[in-house]
């Protein structure tokens, strides 16, 4: 039996048994075609592709106003969404009469899912609620409107002078335009189990030095019950990057010099890559697949002594509800290493409030965002737990309200952001520039290849981009 | 014989290979030879420059061969696993019964889930089996720790999901057995073993190399466990191809061209491999027949 196809009043027959050879004249032309097709095909979709997006706020948008009936749909990191839900969204309806609608995303696809809200068209969202690394990647996705004038016409009405200047150019400022205002401070201190460093009579560290002796104690000497250190490890730049960075701080390092070029094969960098290859087998198991939730938990229920970690856990750590440690833990800056004896902290993660380019109610969404960063919702947030959110602004750093909250934490909080904290790549591309360096930095701590090795490769991956 | 058929009858199914592989296909060469990114799709011609920086990746490169090993393991396992579980239901009767429903629990459970239960199993602190390791003298043992164990998790954990697949399909293929074969070897003398590999294994060859290949395919698209469980590690470990792909175009750079030419070079190598068994078939039923 064979099948016969009417063509046009023409046909052709195919046998049912075919035999063909696996690499025939025949197919060697289809592959041609198909390539050659794929060649034209390219600059033609080329030519038809995307284009940028790019929009500014008028200077006369407002700052504040009545939204009646008006529902700003917000995209936010998802260990935000307490603080726009539960605090923000019911003061916002007070306050304007408007609504707000949150959808969370994790924290590692928050960027990519702003990126492809106005990218896709789908344009769902008015306010995004940025992580500020990714800044870049945003403004050239044509994804953030351009609030330069607008925040210009209004610099008194926003109160751009009481932003704390630790952060705010890097949260919002990119080539000389602003596209958002600071709305969460993250920054990273040293928090202890006090019980724990009691129990085995230790001090809290100051140096890393010292992080390692208590944290070798404590895991011997607890055999098994209790660990010393808690190594945020997970591959990715939310996490193993903050402990990288934390690391390198205090050993006095940067990740860019002063003419831009990167420098992750400094002596600093290598002390602080070395330092979590070598706090490793001490610390709760295993780092490289510790992330925040692990992490957090095993610090609040009391299995970890030692944690640099963001400065909200001050909060969490408080709450009897969520925590066995409450008032028995402590808080200090980042230790020092090497020649360093300055305590420095870096701008770990952190957000502002932007407007989408594909925002459907754009002055609703400037007016809840001059709002949602003002100091007194600054301070509400602050100071709830489990809201995600550290102070932007230098009125709520210095308010007694906060200092009540979060405790014994505030004096290392009150360092490290009013002092000058690293600042992290944010220009387009840098994603990729700091999930480069993880990767090396988890296969040295893996034991793939030495920490030279590692911090090599991503000087080079680094060189390329940056140079 | 032969039958005429109209032209426009095939138009529905033209309309459907025009729409759901030529277009998505083309997009994919498209982007491949395309500077494109997340946010700016298709922005210029770039020639071969995708491939190159395909090839160059510490993370894709190697993910190629780790992913063609797991692939292979898983579908040894589950192919020889599953026909043994197979063969040892069918002793029991006809009836796929509740053990048998049982072992399809895994098959119909949504994977995430799947990865966030064998992650709360395996969490060295407050997991489940933490306190069988201190138990045994391994307090504080992670088996997603090393490279090698983590790997060895991921495997296991997907040879528990998909070996009742396996299970299922040689099930029914061991029904098609007809009993008075079966009778006549054992009139014969015939022990279990070549009673099995003189009359069942002839007639259930053909299914068993069919469950080959769609396990092959299966291990090669491993995706959602590594995302719950590992997230790629420890180092690159568990980074296989299609997380690989995923890290380049959706996370980090989001350089969707170099994803694009991945995903081809990744296709390509599945293929390849899966051309490798269809011709080991095909020679292998081939042998038998004659």
């Amino acid at each position: 039996m064979s099948f016969y196809l009417a063509l046009g009043g023409r046909g052709f027959i195919a046998s049912e048994v075919v035999t063909t050879s696996p690499f025939s004249r025949r197919r060697a032309l289809q592959l041609i075609g198909l390539a050659g097709g794929a060649a034209v095909l390219g600059p033609v979709l080329a030519a038809c592709g995307s284009s940028d997006g790019a929009r500014a706020l008028a200077g006369n948008a407002p700052v504040s106003g009545r939204f009646d009936g008006v529902t700003l749909k917000l995209l936010v990191n998802q260990p935000h969404v307490t603080s726009f839900r539960d605090v923000l969204a019911p003061a916002w309806k007070a306050a304007s009469g408007g609504d707000l609608d949150v959808t969370a995303a994790p924290y590692d696809q928050l960027t990519s899912k702003q990126i492809l809200d106005v990218q896709s068209g789908t344009g769902e969202f008015d306010v995004f609620d940025y992580f500020y690394f990714g800044l870049g990647d945003l403004v050239d996705a044509g994804a953030l409107t351009d609030l330069t004038a607008w925040i210009d016409t209004n610099k008194d009405k926003i109160d751009v002078a009481g932003f704390l200047p630790s952060i705010y150019d890097p949260y919002t400022l990119l080539g000389g335009k602003r596209y958002g205002l600071p709305y969460d401070g993250d920054v990273h201190i040293l928090f202890y189990n006090a019980e724990l460093l009691d129990r085995y009579k230790v001090e809290p560290p100051k140096t890393w030095d010292e992080y390692d002796a208590v944290s070798a104690k404590i895991t011997t000497d607890a055999k098994g019950s209790a660990y010393g250190a808690i190594v945020s490890g997970q591959q990715v730049p939310m996490i193993l990057g903050c402990s990288f960075i934390n690391r390198l701080t205090g050993y006095g390092g940067e990740l860019v010099d002063a003419n831009g070029k990167p420098a992750l094969t400094s002596d600093a960098a290598i002390a602080a890559a070395n330092h979590l290859v070598a706090v490793a087998p001490s610390a709760l198991p295993t780092p490289l697949q510790i992330g925040f939730d692990q992490a957090n938990q095993a610090f609040l229920s009391g299995q970890g002594a030692l944690l640099d970690t963001w400065t909200d856990m001050a909060l969490r750590a408080e709450d009897p509800t969520a925590s066995k440690i409450a008032g028995r833990w402590g808080a200090v800056s980042l230790p020092v290493g090497g020649t360093n004896k300055t305590p420095r902290t870096a701008l770990d993660a952190g957000f502002g409030l932007g407007i989408s380019t594909a925002a459907k109610n754009p002055d609703a969404a400037a007016a809840f965002v001059a709002w949602a960063t003002a100091a007194a919702q600054n301070l509400s947030v602050s100071s709830t737990a489990g809201a995600g959110i550290d102070p932007v602004r230098g009125a709520v750093l210095g308010a007694d309200g906060y200092a009540k909250v979060v405790t014994k934490a505030i004096g290392p909080i009150r360092e490290g952001l009013g002092g000058r904290p690293l600042v992290w790549p944010k220009e387009a591309g840098a994603p990729k520039l700091l999930q480069d360096l993880v990767d090396q930095l988890a296969l040295a701590i893996a034991g793939s290849q030495t920490v030279e090795q590692s911090l090599g490769n991503a000087q080079s991956s680094w060189e390329k981009s940056l140079t | 014989m032969s039958r005429r058929v109209p032209l426009w009858l095939a138009l529905p199914a033209v309309a459907g290979l025009l729409l759901f592989l030529v277009y998505p296909t083309g997009y994919l060469i498209a982007l491949a030879i395309t500077h494109s990114s997340l946010a700016h799709p298709l922005r210029s011609f770039s020639g071969a420059a995708n491939f190159s920086s395909a090839l160059s990746s510490a993370a894709f490169v190697p993910s190629l061969a780790r992913s063609t090993v797991f692939a292979v393991l898983a579908t040894v396992a589950t192919t020889s696993l599953g026909l043994t579980l197979a063969v040892l239901l069918r002793a029991r009767g006809t009836k796929f019964g509740v053990v048998g429903a049982l072992l399809l629990l895994p098959l119909v459970t949504a994977p995430v889930l799947i990865g966030v239960a064998w992650k709360l199993l395996l969490a060295p602190v407050g997991g489940g089996f933490a306190e069988a390791f201190w138990a045994i003298g391994v307090g504080g043992f992670n088996p997603l720790g090393s490279g090698v164990g983590a790997f060895l998790v991921i495997l296991l954990i997907h040879v528990w999901q998909w070996t009742p697949f396996a299970v299922l399909i040689s099930f029914a293929a061991l029904g098609v057995v007809r009993p008075e074969l079966l009778e006549s070897a054992r009139i014969d003398g015939a022990g279990t073993w070549r009673t099995f590999t003189t009359v069942v294994w002839p007639a259930i060859a053909p299914t068993q190399w069919a469950v080959a290949v769609l396990e092959l395919v299966i291990g090669y698209k491993v995706f959602d466990l590594i995302v719950v469980i590992t997230a790629g590690g420890p180092g690159f470990a568990t980074t296989l191809s299609p997380y690989a792909i995923y890290q380049t175009g959706l996370r980090g750079s989001f350089d969707m061209g170099t994803a694009a030419a991945q995903t081809l070079i990744f296709a390509a190598v599945v293929g390849a491999v899966a051309t490798i068994v269809t011709a080991t078939r095909a020679r292998a039923l081939k042998a038998e027949g004659s």
